[in-house]
């Protein structure tokens, strides 16, 4: 089954706000794509425009090579999840789940069988004749997928749908949701602001703020190798240190930190020397100094967080602005420092990334 | 209730509002209704043979309307009038009330709740009246059909019932948009449109959707435009023809042209079961509770 979906030029508009610029996407059939970004980022427009819930201002919408211009909502090969599940509370579950089917005029016996199938799919066997009302958050999540998938679409979109429930239950449903998605081979859209759901879920993700694509990557690349100080940011915790490109050696980039001194890290985009430029180095990649650190930073230790396996400590270097974050191995710290210490923490190049300034992050309303 | 009430207002204020109130119940309620059945069951006397060997309770007005072939005729018509307004109030106030809950923007909600409010600062008999001149032989409607080519002669709105339906219609209108919108509205947009992306279309996503979550507002708004329509006195009376009487017309005859209250009461209270027994039937219909209604 070909379930590619192609966004070809597409941008949306409502009156005077651009809510999407004009963006080119491909997403391959059976993948699980992410778009993650801070609410009103455009990330909601793009699902409702693939769903076909709204025209887009230019551009077109082809899954598997079809064009959906001229398809509306209600023929398109997508199904949706949405974020307040929107179940039919008046109907059954089994109700639920077959809908699809008898807005296709399939028969009783059939849609049966499939409602029976889809929900042994979603481990809840047996529960066809329930009320909506009776089940539980986890529950109606899972008649959501199920009544999604009923209509056996080539595109599943799903709105933020793990929103509503509680902490344990999101964790363990999207390990369920990938499951799901590797077994059914249909292609995966999901719609996030919490990139622990992005990053552990997805194939691909595309990291969205103020209605642009800021980087389409793998979850590890995102992580490793941002390529804008917006995703620098939003994904993962990341430590900056505002400077001056000094100079260009290849792949590396030597950042002057004014009083804190010189930093070597990976150029993430094309610099010039000169250039403003952020310098980004992640809690975990800061380690105890040895010899053959070419970065070093020494730094006082104002607050310690015992966090099991690791402490995160919040530490202070007189010449940054902003506290310098450090994740560090229980057993390397544990017991060892306290406010106040200081310690000489070292960083290798290759784990410190160079971006030129961006605008301020978009900070998420929610 | 009566401590909550104590707690807040004293006991003198609570004593006055409780007096009000059973005093609005039982006076102006209860009472009057009683009187009435009690009129029904006695013959027409004059003043002098109250209390008489002849004053005594009888079901000879009941017998009167079961026997009168006209008047029965006319009851049974008058039901199935109404129900008839009731369903094409229905019909007109759906799309209305839907755009309101569902599409419209809240200035456009404004502006249209005031366009329909508008017509009810003007008396009931004006507006009934000015439909009168607008269905009239020689008026507005017919030039207008006329001069688009949709008739080639003029048409006899007021002959018949249809003047009367029409006019109906048009007087209740807002009780049946106002709990529609009332029952949308509360309808979860989303549900629509995860209908939508199962494939519905428009009807069925009406169908199976919006109108089984709208029941409570149907039902509340056909049993009060049911009721009105039965038993209304004005439009029939303008707009009706000698061959669309309405039941409430005939109660009218009895009590102020024939001047027999003890009949007029009688039909008068066959008339008002008739009406209970539709809310009844509604309610087993729709099945709903009486609680559902009240929302």
């Amino acid at each position: 089954m070909d379930s590619r979906v192609h966004l070809d030029n597409i941008s949306m508009k409502f009156g005077d706000f651009t809510a999407v610029h004009p963006l080119d996407l491909d997403i391959q059939s059976g993948e699980f794509f992410s778009f993650l970004g801070p609410s009103g980022c455009g990330k909601t427009t793009l699902l409702n425009i693939v769903s076909g819930f709204l025209e887009p201002t230019t551009g077109s919408v082809n899954i598997g090579n079809e064009p959906m211009a001229a398809v509306p909502a209600n023929k398109r090969p997508t199904s949706m999840i949405f974020q307040n599940l929107a179940l039919f509370p008046l109907m059954s579950v089994a109700e639920n789940i077959e809908f699809g089917l008898e807005v296709r005029g399939v028969s009783k016996a059939e849609r049966r069988k499939v409602s029976d199938r889809l929900l042994e799919l979603v481990d809840l066997p047996n529960s066809g004749q329930y009320r909506i009302d009776d089940l539980s958050g986890g529950q109606k999540q899972r008649v959501a997928i199920a009544r999604a998938l009923a209509v056996e679409p080539k595109v599943l979109l799903l709105d933020e749908p793990l929103s509503a429930l509680d902490l344990k239950l999101r964790q363990h449903m999207r390990t369920e949701l990938k499951e799901i998605q590797r077994r059914t081979e249909i292609t995966f859209i999901y719609i996030t602001h919490d990139q622990g759901e992005a990053l552990t879920m997805s194939d691909r993700v595309a990291v969205m703020s103020a209605g642009r694509l800021q980087q389409v990557d793998s979850p590890i690349e995102l992580y490793r190798k941002p390529k804008t100080a917006f995703v620098a940011e939003f994904v993962g915790e990341n430590n900056r240190l505002p400077g001056k490109v000094v100079s260009i050696d290849g792949e590396q980039v030597v950042v002057d930190c004014g009083a804190a001194g010189q930093f070597r890290g990976q150029m993430g985009t094309r610099l010039e020397p000169g250039q403003p430029c952020g310098l980004y180095v992640r809690p975990e990649s800061l380690q105890a100094a040895t010899a053959e650190d070419v970065n070093r930073l020494d730094v006082s230790v104002e607050t310690v967080n015992f966090e099991g396996a690791h402490l995160t400590l919040e530490t202070r270097h007189a010449q940054l602005p902003t506290q310098i974050h450090v994740q560090a191995d229980q057993r390397a710290y544990g017991g060892q420092v306290e406010q106040g210490s200081t310690l000489s923490l070292g960083f290798q190049a290759d784990e410190t990334v160079v971006l030129p300034e961006d605008r301020p992050l978009e900070t998420a309303d929610d | 209730m009566i401590k909550q009430l104590t707690a807040r207002f004293g006991r003198p204020m609570t004593l006055v509002v409780l007096l009000l109130l059973w005093f609005w119940l039982i006076v102006l309620v209860l009472l009057p209704q009683l009187i009435m059945i009690d009129y029904s069951f006695k013959p027409n006397l004059i003043p002098s043979q109250l209390g008489g060997p002849e004053d005594v309770y009888t079901l000879g007005n009941y017998q009167t309307l079961i026997g009168n072939d006209i008047h029965r005729t006319i009851f049974f018509k008058t039901i199935w009038s109404s129900i008839l307004v009731t369903v094409l109030t229905l019909l007109v106030s759906y799309p209305v009330a839907y755009f309101l809950a569902q599409l419209a923007t809240a200035k456009q909600v404004m502006l249209i709740a005031l366009l329909l409010v508008i017509p009810y600062w003007i008396n009931e008999i004006l507006r009934t009246f000015s439909w009168y001149l607008i269905l009239s032989f020689q008026g507005p409607l017919n030039a207008l059909l006329l001069g688009l080519g949709f008739i080639d002669r003029p048409v006899r709105f007021l002959t018949g019932d249809g003047g009367v339906l029409i006019g109906m219609v048009y007087a209740y209108i807002l009780f049946m948009v106002f709990p529609l919108y009332n029952a949308i509205e509360s309808l979860d947009n989303n549900q629509v449109r995860a209908a939508r992306n199962l494939g519905a279309g428009l009807i069925r996503i009406h169908w199976r959707i919006v109108i089984p979550h709208a029941k409570p507002g149907i039902a509340t708004g056909c049993i009060m435009v049911f009721m009105l329509a039965a038993g209304s006195y004005a439009v029939p009376a303008l707009l009706g023809s000698p061959g669309s009487r309405w039941f409430t017309q005939i109660i009218y005859n009895w009590f102020f042209e024939g001047g027999d209250w003890n009949m007029g009461a009688a039909y008068a209270f066959v008339l008002l079961i008739l009406c209970i027994g539709f809310i009844a039937a509604v309610m087993k219909v729709f099945r709903i509770g009486l609680g559902d209604i009240g929302k």
